[in-house]
Parts: C-alpha cells; sequence; structure tokens
C-alpha cells in the first residue's frame, strides 16, 4: 500500500465523509483514494473558497473538518480562510500535497510551515513513509484539543513511498482526555458572594457556553439571581426565548441594551471570550464586577484586565454549581427582572431613525424584517460582514436551529463558504445566508459548487453597490466618498447562468415575494436586493456619526 | 486630531463674558457632565467630565492649566487626563477671545481648540469622537448664550 493510500484510510477512520478543495498533483492521488473509499469530493473553484467550506463544517458540528489543496499555489490561496478558521475556534484538517524532497528547484516549492504559522495554524508533516499515521493522528489529535485548523503537509514523493504495516489505524480519539473541569469550591463561594450582593446582575453568555449545554443552567441562574441575559455576536438568539433577553452585547447593541448594561453592576459571563467588541473595550459594563466562568485555564478581558473573580470550570458544570450555591442559601432575589426593565425591552429593537428612500431601492432594515417574517425558524441563518452586517446582525430576531454570524477576521467574502459547509454538514439542510454585495461577489463562482451539489442555501445580497463600510468612514470624514461606490452587475441573472435561481428585488415586496417561492420550493437561489445608500446601520452610526440611535 | 473653530455670540458686553470665561467655576457649569475639583499651587486645577458616546458614558478626570491674558481678552486652557478605566487618554488645547460686536450688541467669542484622543476607546468612536466633540461646542455655546440671557429675561 502507497502511503497516501494510508493516509485517505487515516482520514476515512477519523471521521471525515467529505473534502472540501481543488485537485491537483500534490493531493490527486490521496483525493482519488479518500473517493475509492467512499468520500464526497467537493471540488471548489477557490482553495481558500474549500477551506472555508471546511470551517463552516466544522463550526457547524464542532468535529473535524477536512479542507485539500495542492502544493504551493494551492496552498498559498488558503491564507485568509485558515485565519478565519482559526479565529472561529475551527478544527479542520487541511491535508495539503507538498513539492518533493529530493527536488529543491521544483516549480510549486514553498516554504509551507512558515506560512502555516502565519495564519495561525498548526503544521504537521508527514516526513517519512512509516509516520505516515502518526501524523495523521497528530494533525486530528491537535485540531481537536486546540480547536483550531492543523495544515497536514504531505511531501509528493513520501506519499508514493510504500507503507509497509497493516495493521488497523488507531484514530485520535484514543489520544484524547475525558475530564471535565470542575470549579474549585473556595471560588465558588467568592462568586456566590459577588452575585448575593448585586442588584443589577447580567449573565453574559458565549459559544462556549451553548458548546457545552449550558442553556437550562443559565436560565436557572438567571431567575435566581435576577440577572437579565445577554448573548455574544457568535451566541446571537441563543436562549431569547427569556423574557429578560437583551440581545448581543456590543457593537451590536440596541441603545436600550447599552443602556441596561452601563446600569449593571455585575457580570456574569460564561464561556464568552469577553473580546473588546462585545465589551466595548470595558466601556459597556463601566459600573460593573466580572465573574468569569470558563473552561481555559485563564481569559483575558479584551486582552486587558482579569475579571475580579475567574472561576475555571466548564461552562454547564460551572453554572450549575453557583447556582447550586444560591439555593443552598436560599438566594432568589427579582433583581433586574423588573416590569420596568421588560417595559423598556418591549420596544428595544425599533430602529426609528428616519431615512429618505432612493426610487428603486429598499430599506435594508425592512428586508431584514421581512426575510425574519417570510423564512420560517426551522431555516438556519447565516450574517455576513461589511456594513450590512450591521442591520442583520441587530434585526433578525427570530430563534432559529442555527444562527451564525462571521466576523472573526474582520474580512469580508468567508461567510459564503462558511455557509455552504455548515449546510451541507447538516444534510443539506435550507438555510439563508445574507451579505452585502462586495462580500458575495468575492467567492460567487462557489454558486456553482452550490448549484452542482445542490446546497439549498438561499443568498441574500444587501446590494447597494458599494463598499459600504468604507463609504460611509469616507463620508464621515468629510472625503470623497464615491470613491467606493462600484456598480455591479445582476447577481440574480449570474445565479441564473451557474444553473440555479436568482432574481433581482428593487422593493422589500419583492423580497418577500422571492423569499417566499423559496421557502416553498429551497434550492440554490439568491436574490440580488438593490438597497438604498442612504441608510446608515446602528452601529455606523454611533462609530462614525456619534448618535445614539 | 479633532480640530474645533467656533464663533459665539453672547448677549452681554465683552468685559462680562471675560469675567466669566476667567471664572472655572462658572465655565464648568456650562459644560455638560463637568465638574470642577481640586485646585493646585502652579494655578492649575482638576475637572471630571462624563462624555457620551453614542449611548456609552465614559468618565474622564483631566488635570487643566488656564492662562488669561485679560487686557486682550484672550484666554489659554490646556488640558489632559484619561478616563476613569485608564485605557483612553486625551490631549487638548484651547484658545479663545472675547471682542464686542455691534449686532444684535453683546460680544463675540472666538474659540479654537485640537483634540487628540488616543488609546483603546479611539477605535471604539472613530469619526463619531469628531461630531461628539462638535455637539459638545455647540451644547456649551447654547449654554453660555442662555447665561448671558437669564438676566435679561427676568
Amino acid at each position: 500500500m502507497k502511503v497516501y493510500q494510508r493516509m485517505a484510510r487515516a482520514f476515512r477512520a477519523e471521521g471525515i465523509t467529505h473534502t472540501f478543495g481543488i485537485m491537483g498533483d500534490g493531493n490527486m492521488y490521496w483525493l482519488n483514494e479518500m473517493i475509492k473509499l467512499g468520500a464526497t469530493d467537493v471540488e471548489v473553484r477557490h482553495e481558500g473558497a474549500g477551506l472555508g467550506m471546511a470551517d463552516g463544517w466544522a463550526r457547524a458540528t464542532r468535529q473535524p473538518a477536512c479542507a485539500t489543496a495542492t502544493c504551493g499555489p494551492g496552498v498559498s490561496q488558503l491564507a485568509t480562510a485558515l485565519i478565519t478558521a482559526s479565529r472561529a475556534s475551527s478544527p479542520v484538517v487541511a491535508f495539503c500535497g507538498e513539492h518533493p524532497t529530493n527536488d529543491d528547484e521544483y516549480n510549486q516549492r514553498m516554504e509551507q510551515a512558515p506560512f502555516a504559522a502565519a495564519c495561525e495554524t498548526q503544521f504537521v508533516r508527514v516526513a517519512t513513509a512509516d509516520a505516515a499515521d502518526d501524523a495523521v493522528r497528530k494533525a486530528f489529535y491537535l485540531a481537536k484539543i486546540n480547536s483550531k485548523p492543523v495544515m497536514l503537509s504531505a511531501p509528493m514523493d513520501v506519499q508514493q513511498q510504500e507503507f509497509e504495516d497493516d495493521d488497523d489505524y488507531v484514530t485520535s480519539a484514543t489520544l484524547m482526555p475525558s475530564r471535565q473541569v470542575r470549579p474549585d469550591p473556595d471560588v465558588l463561594e467568592r462568586a456566590a458572594d459577588m452575585l448575593c450582593k448585586a442588584k443589577h446582575p447580567i449573565i453574559l453568555v458565549g459559544r462556549g457556553a451553548m458548546w457545552a449545554g449550558a442553556g437550562d443552567a443559565i436560565k436557572k441562574l438567571a431567575e435566581r439571581s435576577g440577572a437579565l441575559i445577554i448573548t455574544t455576536l457568535m451566541a446571537k438568539t441563543w436562549l431569547s426565548e427569556d423574557d429578560f433577553h437583551l440581545g448581543v452585547s456590543g457593537t451590536y447593541a440596541t441603545k436600550t441594551a447599552m443602556e441596561l448594561c452601563e446600569e449593571s453592576d455585575c457580570v456574569v459571563a460564561v464561556g464568552a471570550s469577553l473580546n473588546r467588541y462585545t465589551t466595548e473595550h470595558g466601556y459597556l459594563y463601566a459600573n460593573a464586577k466580572f465573574i468569569h466562568i470558563d473552561a481555559k485555564q485563564h481569559v483575558m478581558i479584551h486582552g486587558v484586565r482579569a475579571a475580579d473573580i475567574y472561576m475555571q470550570a466548564d461552562a454547564r458544570i460551572g453554572t450549575e454549581a453557583l447556582e447550586g450555591v444560591l439555593a443552598k442559601r436560599s438566594f432568589k432575589q427579582t433583581g433586574y427582572r423588573t416590569g420596568e426593565v421588560r417595559e423598556r425591552l418591549g420596544n428595544a429593537w425599533e430602529d426609528r431613525h428616519e431615512y429618505k428612500i432612493e426610487a428603486g431601492t429598499a430599506d435594508p432594515r425592512e428586508v431584514v424584517l421581512a426575510l425574519d417574517e417570510v423564512v420560517p425558524e426551522n431555516i438556519s441563518l447565516y450574517t455576513g460582514s461589511g456594513h450590512t452586517a450591521g442591520f442583520s446582525n441587530i434585526l433578525f430576531r427570530r430563534r432559529r436551529d442555527v444562527v451564525m454570524p462571521g466576523h472573526f477576521y474582520g474580512c469580508i467574502g468567508q461567510m459564503m463558504p462558511a455557509a455552504i459547509g455548515a449546510v451541507m454538514a447538516r444534510g443539506n439542510k435550507p438555510a439563508m445566508l445574507v451579505d452585502g454585495e462586495a462580500s458575495t461577489m468575492m467567492h460567487l463562482n462557489e454558486f456553482d459548487t452550490m448549484v452542482r451539489h445542490k446546497v439549498p442555501l438561499l443568498m441574500v445580497v444587501q446590494n447597494n453597490e458599494m463598499l459600504g463600510a468604507e463609504y460611509y468612514k469616507l463620508d464621515a470624514h468629510k472625503m470623497n466618498a464615491a470613491t467606493s461606490m462600484i456598480p455591479s452587475p445582476d447577481l440574480g441573472a449570474v445565479a441564473r447562468g451557474y444553473g440555479g435561481r436568482g432574481v433581482m428585488a428593487k422593493s422589500v415586496e419583492d423580497v418577500r415575494k422571492a423569499a417566499a417561492e423559496w421557502v416553498a420550493k429551497p434550492g440554490p437561489m439568491l436574490i440580488d436586493v438593490r438597497i438604498s445608500h442612504d441608510v446608515v446601520s446602528l452601529p455606523y452610526r454611533r462609530i462614525h456619526y456619534g448618535l445614539d440611535e | 486630531m479633532i480640530e474645533v473653530n467656533e464663533q459665539v455670540y453672547a448677549p452681554a458686553a465683552p468685559q462680562t463674558v471675560w469675567d466669566l470665561l476667567s471664572n472655572p467655576q462658572a465655565v464648568v457649569s456650562c459644560v455638560p457632565g463637568a465638574s470642577l475639583g481640586e485646585h493646585h499651587d502652579d494655578g492649575s486645577f482638576d475637572a471630571g467630565i462624563i462624555v457620551k458616546f453614542g449611548p456609552a458614558k465614559v468618565a474622564f478626570k483631566a488635570r487643566i492649566g488656564l492662562e488669561l491674558d485679560a487686557s486682550t481678552m484672550t484666554g489659554k486652557v490646556s488640558s489632559r487626563g484619561k478616563d476613569n478605566q485608564g485605557g483612553t487618554r486625551f490631549n487638548a488645547s484651547m484658545t479663545f477671545h472675547v471682542s464686542p460686536q455691534t449686532e444684535p450688541p453683546g460680544s463675540t467669542i472666538d474659540f479654537k481648540a485640537e483634540v487628540e484622543i488616543s488609546g483603546r476607546l479611539s477605535s471604539v468612536v472613530e469619526a463619531g469622537a469628531n461630531m461628539v466633540v462638535k455637539k459638545m461646542t455647540a451644547d456649551f455655546s447654547e449654554r453660555l448664550a442662555a447665561h448671558f440671557a437669564q438676566p435679561a429675561t427676568s
């Protein structure tokens, strides 16, 4: 058996059912073997998009996903997607060809190890034929234990060597620790003391709490301690069935939520990294003490300070334990869960700022509200980046199976691939992606991949024919904002050209009609919504125009 | 760098306006969210101000120096400080000059200021800080005008 054949068997044994990438001479033998062993080869139109799809798969399943690229030029296409996957804590294993070890003048040679390091990606080389199993096992172990991408770099000549051992491959699962982190009893008591003294507590929950299944425990703790619930962007709409749910903390918070955060005297953060965007550099919770529950050894708040009490614990176990201590003390208070707060939250999401909408365009805020109404809650939601994310990330409120925002690396173009991968990971269950046109067009050629694999993704493009983030910054600085305007073709027609469905919408009614048609018959579809230039998202109104609503 | 160039009308004689602008206590009362602290031997004094950036309020502490030239009715204010979390600093300098105005009768105050904000908050507020500082200047002008208008209407 050749090394590439053994490695394909190892990938299948690790649970890989789909590969995302482009075949080239550095990975084609391995890929051919993967297909022979029953894996689905998702051939994409750009290696970076393939890695983005694997990233989306990993985000949706919390299991390792597989991307692949040929050596040199195939690998160098992965840069932005690797960093995005790293920031998203996605366990992705990228099988990458590498130039032959005996040919330093090979045309497609590249130093892949330092490239991986620069892309915040772990690196494992298949140095010899004998080490093939160890290399695959280590790659999957590192991906899972660190929740980060790994580049498994396989020199072309080593792939063709004989692998002599015919024992069964031993998977990385045998290496994984099976322990849950339990809180230190002293820390737990101190945390309970602090929470009992709080009059206006808030529980801030992130993806770590979602992944740990801490939802019920958080709701019980909120009831007992009188706390409001707020999420990070990445946990958007999670637990929103609670009457005292504030939405998203930070950049995408409503004015009411920000005011309530500012009045808070204690934040219990659960499974949240508390980065600068969640806390607005700490200014959002200027008057609060922090209790931070996380499975990591320690986490700095927005990179500059520590919580007043840091409790290392699994999010669910830590939250249950804290609620348990309060229960033992017979502590229960109304706290922040008052009628007055409920009333303030009643119209918190209303955007009262009036704009004149140009003829032939739609108000992007109304587009979001219409989509949230027309597209049922069993349809997952993916939101993109850039200026238009300011509409989606605040105004979409319906609780859905999956709500997945982007923003991990602050780049555009990464959410379409991630959404495709996530939809495929969920057995091609229909989903909706809302993004801007510059972001969409960066990987629009993957609409072809969607069509070939019958991915039932509705892509709604909030198209204002400009780089919105730059447009409003330039405008606020009284510079020539028109330099950021780029006319775009009819993207609905482009989608039809790829063999899918596509329309251009110039009003909210057009959007409603097209979305309803897609809901009735899901499949690859794109709605190119022409939106007003004049409507500025709430975060941009604050950041660039000094307004508060 | 945020630059402010404002001309404010005050419905009072130049000497009356100058007397007010020379009095830190009175000036602070015209700045929304500001409070006066301890005076130091070198003539400088402490002050605090709460600034609203969007819905978020940020409390700054500053040390302020005031140089006055009564003969030309010109003043120079320098201030530097940081917010109560220590993550954001500012450095501001302002000059003002009071001159008579005939129509409508009263005084003109010319303000020129430069404000520099650095640190964590600067990335949160970006160009919005410019708008916030300009709004604060407008609020100050309004309060100043109201201050002088009050006796006339009472």
